[in-house]
Parts: C-alpha cells; sequence; structure tokens
C-alpha cells in the first residue's frame, strides 16, 4: 500500500515541471470559454467533462462562432485523434485493469501525462505499479487544467477588451508548435496548414475552414513525408 | 440546452477516441495510412489555429489583415524557437502587439 503511494506521489511529482507549459494554455481556454459566452454553469460543465487541450479551445471557439453542432464535433475529434495513438501504446500497461479502471484511466489522460508515463515505461520498464504512476500524473494534470480553465474565466470578465488578450491563444500555440518542426515533411505539413488557413477560415461557410486547413495539412505532410522519404523526416518524436 | 446536448455528445465522442484501445486491441493493426498520419495532426493542427489569429484582428477571424499582430507574431515565433519558453514568447508578443497597435493608432 505504501508502495501504491510512493508511486502515486512520483507520477504526480515528475509532471510538476510541465505545469509551466500546462497552467498558461488552460486561462488561455478559460478565456476563449467565456468570449463563446458561456456561463458559469456551463463553463463548469465544459472544464469538467472532457480533458482535450487544442481540441477543447477549438470546440468552444467554433462553437462561440455558431459553427453547426457537426463542425464542431467533426473538428474536435479530427484534433484529438492522436489520443488513439496513446491508448494503443498504453494498452499493454493497463491491460490487467478492469474496464472502468481502463476508462478512467482515458478521462484523464492528456499529452503531458502520456509522456511523462512513457519516459518512465523506458526508463523502468518492469515498474508494476505504473498504472498507479499513471493516475498520479494525469491527475496532477487535470487539477491544474481545471484550476487554470477557472482562473482564465474568472479573469477574463476583469480584463478589459482593449488589451487584445485573446493573442495569447496563437502565442501559446506557437510554443507548442515548436518540438513538432523536425522533419521537411512536417514543415511542409505546416506551411500548407499555414497557407491554407489564412485563405480558408474567414472565407468558407459554416465555419468549416478549420477543418478543412487542419486536412490539407495533414495531407500535404503525409505527401511530403512521401516524397522526402525516410531521410527527411527527422525528429523521430510523433 | 443546445450547449450542454452538444458538449455532452462531444464529451463521449473524445472518451471514444481516448478509451478505445485502452479497452479493446485491434486484431488487425491499424491502417499504415491512418498510422502516418498521426505525425502530422499536431503541426497541422497547430498551424492551423495560429496563422488566422496572427494575420487577421477580430475574433472570429474577420478579413482584416493586421500588420501589428503578424509583426508581434513573426517576432514571438522566432522567441519560441529560439528558448521554448512559454512565458517569454506571450510577454514577448504581447507586449509587442501593444507597442506596435499604439504606435499605429
Amino acid at each position: 500500500m505504501a508502495d501504491t503511494k510512493r508511486e502515486f506521489l512520483r507520477g504526480a511529482r515528475n509532471t510538476v515541471p510541465l505545469f509551466l507549459g500546462i497552467a498558461p494554455f488552460a486561462m488561455v481556454v478559460g478565456v476563449a470559454a467565456r468570449e463563446a459566452g458561456l456561463d458559469a454553469a456551463q463553463g463548469t460543465f465544459f472544464s469538467l467533462s472532457m480533458i482535450a487541450g487544442t481540441a477543447q479551445l477549438a470546440a468552444v471557439q467554433l462553437y462561440g462562432a455558431g459553427a453547426s453542432a457537426a463542425i464542431v464535433l467533426l473538428t474536435a475529434m479530427v484534433v484529438n485523434l492522436r489520443y488513439s495513438m496513446y491508448s494503443l501504446s498504453l494498452h499493454p500497461v493497463l491491460e490487467e485493469r478492469s474496464y472502468i479502471e481502463r476508462l478512467l484511466a482515458a478521462f484523464l489522460l492528456s499529452d503531458q501525462s502520456f509522456v511523462v508515463s512513457m519516459t518512465e515505461l523506458e526508463t523502468n520498464p518492469d515498474n508494476p505499479s505504473l498504472p498507479t504512476f499513471l493516475l498520479g500524473s494525469s491527475l496532477a494534470v487535470f487539477v491544474v487544467w481545471v484550476a487554470g480553465i477557472f482562473l482564465g474565466f474568472v479573469l477574463k470578465a476583469i480584463i478589459p477588451a482593449g488589451l487584445s488578450l485573446d493573442f495569447v491563444i496563437p502565442l501559446a500555440f506557437m510554443f507548442l508548435l515548436v518540438p513538432h518542426l523536425g522533419g521537411k515533411d512536417r514543415q511542409t505539413s505546416v506551411l500548407a496548414a499555414i497557407v491554407a488557413s489564412v485563405m480558408l477560415v474567414p472565407r468558407l461557410p459554416l465555419q468549416s475552414g478549420l477543418l478543412v486547413s487542419i486536412l490539407i495539412g495533414i495531407g500535404s505532410g503525409m505527401a511530403a513525408g512521401e516524397y522526402f522519404g525516410r531521410a527527411g523526416s527527422g525528429g523521430e518524436r510523433p | 440546452m443546445r450547449f450542454y446536448l452538444l458538449f455532452g455528445v462531444l464529451a463521449v465522442a473524445l472518451l471514444v477516441i481516448k478509451g478505445l484501445f485502452l479497452c479493446f486491441v485491434p486484431n488487425r493493426k491499424i491502417p499504415p495510412f491512418l498510422e502516418r498520419s498521426f505525425r502530422y495532426i499536431p503541426p497541422a493542427v497547430l498551424a492551423a489555429l495560429i496563422a488566422p489569429s496572427v494575420f487577421y484582428a477580430g475574433n472570429p477571424a474577420g478579413l482584416d489583415v493586421s500588420p501589428a499582430r503578424l509583426a508581434a507574431g513573426l517576432a514571438a515565433f522566432t522567441v519560441a524557437l529560439r528558448t521554448k519558453n512559454i512565458l517569454i514568447t506571450i510577454a514577448t508578443g504581447m507586449i509587442l502587439l501593444w507597442v506596435f497597435s499604439f504606435l499605429s493608432a
């Protein structure tokens, strides 16, 4: 039992350095939720019913801009497809656990807790308490995430509009983009997505521009990956 | 009511995406086509979210090209590449945007 507690705390502790990236991003999502016109009850539901980072932000922005339900759902789901890759990698870790526990792990899973737990799996492959470690890490992220959304939601009401605080959103994303720029194929993907989104986002009907631009970016990256081959696709992390 | 229905469905859909392969492993491998696409989801998503809000003023992005945002955004991106620090990136971008907006007003 003492061992379980220790692994839980170790998972949480190993996640602390990442708080610096999570907290400002969560606050941005809180600001966006308020801008989209959510009231306090809606904001609470929004922040507690999912932990989905970028997808959550995209969904609430599209909702605020009056996008149709189909566009909101489709865009958020495409943005979050990467989680199916995460859960495939984590399957062996949670194989012995009940379905309820696996669903809980899935609900709480985030980019950050996935990365921290995979690092632990690499350095300590025989650790039998890895699920507990993962839970500690995921819960730490969840708490900071929800607190950050709450703070942004509350602060937005106080901060004057003239400060252009919405600009914090693309700035926070620039930081997130930096680790994904390795390889000509991914750079092609980024360039295509930039050109497509600048052209299409203000013009395509029903707020479908974001979804279409993302698909164009992914498609261009895959085409470039074929063209440049493995030699061009440096930077190993997905 | 529309809000709760939409975000309730979204919460379930996201849980399915996250949990499906934790609960069931597909007997066949993921189609290689889909697997290759994963590598490009984060960069494409982030770039498509960043670009319009740096290029255009207004939220949601209108069609007014904003030189102040563009200049501040490009400078902040350079800083992000150099420092890999989220707080310095945000501070640079916001301060430059305020300065440029003030100068052009």
